[in-house]
């Protein structure tokens, strides 16, 4: 018998010993796929803006699709890979005698940086005093893109989901599929009038029909940029109205690229339109997307599309101008240099993946909570308008809310709670969230102005931008989510990583690839 | 002839009695061990045991654990394993990084062992606290200390490398190829455990062994070959063994490092990290199970190999 153990154990350790000799590299059953659409279009384009926008006394909606049936699991926002911090848990010290207790997770969004966590903290405390029913506790779970959803998994499945979590958007709420409790009876109950927002906004807030939050803050994207890099290259400021030229051409993309390479310099000192750039010695870059969460939050710069064909969700499908994007990127960041590769972001030189942070990006496109996490009063910085592609401004939109799980057991209670956060100005300018109502926005640019230090912000800009939201939504559903997400973002690495890649081959491969994962989705 | 009367009777075995105080023993014994035994039970095989089950359901991790949030779906969760297209190669990814790694685990600090434990180093203590330094720092924080480090434009190492000549440095974490070596390099940075584990073995060798050598004119390579590597030859297992489970077990620095889809290009997609997109990532707990299996099973024969092994190659002074 122990022979017989023995020579098990062998023949297992020899089939190891074969396998350790495999590639590494995961392989993909090839599939017959039909292209849909052909190569893409060039970067060079001749653009003319035919469209103009004024700001108006009304809501601005953006129009997205609303989300159908979602399955679970979704990559989160992305934060930066600094050290972990451990969670914080309060327990609702002063709260009134007899008040409900009712628990608020943060972490599947933005919120969890320790400096925020101070201030969530004070609210709760404040908020705590100023009325008797409730008793608002945290837990904050440090998002570093996955461990915060595992916290919460966890949670859920040990019967002790939390009441409230937020704030949250589309993709943090997809990882939690059907989890989220209704909220239009519980402000009917509550007598909370719905009303007084956009219907769009409130389409906007719905999960597979169900309206899982009210609208609380809107993230549009702009080209945030440092005013100091421009004026060292005796640069003019990219535009601040939808419209405007550059340097009297178009604002495009080709124009924001020529711009951006500009701005690239090397330690010598030469920028990377100049022969003698050195790419291996760059000291500055002149643009970057920050916090990418998948290739179609950052493909959508180029426009908004479905991955998918709308007739038969088991079939891929590459969008013309995400081809294009795919392949500008790939020369942005391999042959002109003008985007870091990964090995650049994650360098001490931008900060470890928080590259506009680090004061060394010209350009980054970012949505409005990336505030959150630069210094606004010391950098010298403002906001400018999306440049177009193809005639079209995207600029691409989160809107995050909070949320009121399924399993909590104290849903009217959770609901009280959830209603002053969404009212809330503080929270509001808190978390870098445009208003979902008009009205209270003077307010918001007024606190925001009060955290930018010397800098005068054109939040003019930020305003025009929700006109030009991505549709669909890079967050909207897609069937398979999580796969289909990981196979989006391990191409995305690939790009920024391998600078040997024939783009078409590697964009025909990921055209594959998504369609293996979308007839594998669940029904 | 026997007795008419008589009847021959078996010899009854009796238990023998154990006194009082004896069985008090035994209950104050079994009293003092349960603790760790009900926490074997609670948080070892419990968990095994659920893991087990898990590995024929369905269960997703978005729902919670309840009758009703899952079905028995028999056998496909292990003849999905079989068609797995990143069971074999992220096993592959485990193999190579153990290949290459327990060596280096071994050679290393048995090298930094010698040098310390060597009469004509000058300030051992400072060394044996130097080495071992790097250990006492938590594996996350050294971890992305040695992503800056191997950073193919700021780290040290390739800036190092540059100042030498070298114009084209690896790009560690970025290279498919290079990817699974740097992470070995950071292992190696923290031997100092296993250094001061065979510097306390080499320093039990018994001396007069080494000059009963030395009057038979054994040089000093023989008589680390045939006095030191025998003697010390039971903490050398020891940290073999440790080295195999760890190398199989091997999560944080791939996750961290390579992100959830063991960048670049899968290459450092351990096993482990396989096994974890799977649970957290997918949320599919039942396949999830089964490959949580996988490295329990795989993990348990290489070790039941080499304990095979030890019986031959492993010198006990005490006796078996």
């Amino acid at each position: 018998m122990r022979k017989l153990v023995v020579l098990f154990a062998l023949v297992i350790v020899a089939m190891l010993v074969l396998t350790a000799c495999a590639s590494p590299t995961p392989q993909v059953v090839p599939q017959t796929v039909v292209v849909q659409q052909t190569v893409a279009v060039p970067v060079q384009q001749t653009v003319v803006v035919q469209q103009t926008v004024v700001a108006q006394q009304t809501v601005v909606v953006p129009q997205v699709i609303t989300a159908t049936p979602v399955p679970p699991t979704k990559a989160p926002t992305p934060v930066p890979t600094a050290t972990i911090p451990p969670p914080v848990v309060t327990t609702g010290d002063g709260c009134a005698t007899g008040s409900t207790k009712v628990s608020w997770f943060i972490g599947l969004g933005t919120g969890s940086q320790p400096d925020q966590v101070t201030f969530e903290k004070n609210w709760v405390d404040k908020y705590n005093k100023s009325q008797k029913d409730v008793c608002l506790t945290l837990n904050v779970v440090f998002n570093t893109g996955q461990n915060s959803y595992d916290a919460l998994r966890a949670m859920i499945a040990g019967g002790s989901s939390p009441d409230i979590v937020g704030p949250v958007g589309k993709a943090g709420r997809a990882s939690f599929q059907g989890g989220w409790a209704d909220v239009a009876p519980l402000a009917q109950a509550a007598g909370y009038d719905l009303t007084k927002y956009d219907p769009a906004l409130l389409d906007f807030m719905k999960d597979e029909g169900v309206l899982v939050g009210i609208p609380f803050a809107l993230f549009p994207s702009t080209i945030m940029y440092n005013k100091k890099l421009f004026d060292e290259a005796k640069l003019p400021y990219p535009p601040h109205k939808v419209g405007e030229q550059y340097q009297g051409k178009d604002w495009t993309i080709d124009t924001m690229s020529q711009l951006a390479m500009k701005l690239t310099v090397d330690a010598k000192g030469n920028d990377a339109t100049n022969a003698a750039f050195d790419a291996k010695n760059i000291k500055q870059f002149g643009f970057v997307q920050q916090w990418p969460s998948d290739y179609r939050s950052m493909a959508t710069l180029f426009g908004g599309a479905l991955p998918y064909d709308a007739k038969d969700q088991t079939k891929a499908v590459m969008p013309d101008n995400w081809k294009a994007y795919g392949k500008w990127l790939y020369d942005a960041i391999w042959k002109y240099h003008f985007y870091p590769t990964a090995d650049y972001a994650n360098s001490d030189l931008l900060a470890k993946g928080n590259e506009f942070s680090s004061g060394n990006i010209a350009m980054a496109y970012a949505h409005s909570w990336y505030t959150c996490c630069f210094d606004m009063a010391k950098m010298n910085w403002d906001i400018a308008v999306v440049p177009s592609y193809n005639g079209k401004i995207t600029a691409k939109m989160h809107g995050d809310t909070f949320a009121i799980l399924k399993g909590s057991k104290n849903q009217a209670a959770a609901f009280k709670a959830l209603s002053a956060m969404v009212n809330d100005a503080d929270l509001n300018a808190f978390y870098g969230g445009l208003p979902g109502t008009v009205a209270a926005r003077p307010a918001f640019f007024a606190t925001m102005n009060t955290k930018v230090g010397t800098n005068k912000i054109d939040w003019s800009v930020m305003e025009a931008m929700l006109a030009y939201p991505d549709v669909p939504n890079h967050e909207a559903w897609m069937p398979n989510f999580a796969k289909a997400t990981d196979v989006g973002t391990t191409f995305l690495t690939n790009m920024r990583q391998n600078p040997n890649l024939n783009m078409d081959a590697e964009l025909q491969k990921l055209l594959i690839d998504l369609n293996t994962v979308f007839a594998a989705a669940p029904k | 002839m026997p007795n008419a009367t008589t009847v021959s009777t078996p010899m009854l075995r009796t238990k023998p009695k154990i006194s009082a105080l004896r069985r008090r023993e035994v209950i104050w014994g079994y009293a003092f061990l349960s603790p760790w035994v009900v926490g074997f039970f609670l948080f070892s095989l419990l968990p095994i045991a659920m893991t087990i089950f898990l590995t024929f359901t369905d269960y997703k991790g978005t729902t919670e654990f309840a009758p009703g949030n899952f079905n028995l779906v028999g056998l496909d969760n292990y003849a999905r394993l079989l068609t797995d297209q990143y069971a074999l190669p992220s096993m592959g990814v485990t193999l190579k990084f153990a290949l290459i790694g327990i060596p280096l685990g071994l050679i290393i600090p048995l090298l930094f062992a010698l040098l310390v434990n060597s009469k004509h180093l000058f300030g051992a203590n400072f060394f044996r606290t130097f080495f071992f330094l790097p250990t006492v720092i938590p594996v996350v924080a050294g971890t992305i200390i040695f992503g800056g480090v191997l950073n193919t434009q700021t780290g040290w190492i390739n800036l190092a490398l540059k100042a030498l000549g070298l114009d084209d440095p690896p790009r560690w974490f970025s290279d498919p190829f290079w990817a699974v070596p740097a992470l070995n390099l950071l292992g190696i940075w923290a031997v100092g455990n296993a250094m001061l584990i065979l510097l306390a073995s080499l320093q039990g060798v018994p001396t007069e062994l080494y000059e009963a050598a030395t009057v038979d004119g054994a040089n000093p390579l023989s008589k680390f070959w045939n006095i030191t590597i025998p003697m010390i030859s039971p903490v050398i297992f020891y940290n073999l063994t440790l080295g195999l489970i760890g190398s199989f077990q091997y999560f944080v620095p791939a996750m961290l490092i390579g992100g959830r889809n063991g960048d670049p290009q899968g290459s450092l997609l351990f096993f482990p990290l396989h096994f974890y997109r799977q649970a957290f990532v997918f949320s599919d707990m039942g396949y999830a199970s089964v490959l949580a299996l996988v490295i329990f099973v795989v993990t348990l024969s290489a070790t039941g190999v080499m304990f095979f092994f030890a019986q031959r190659m492993v010198y006990y002074a005490g006796g078996d």
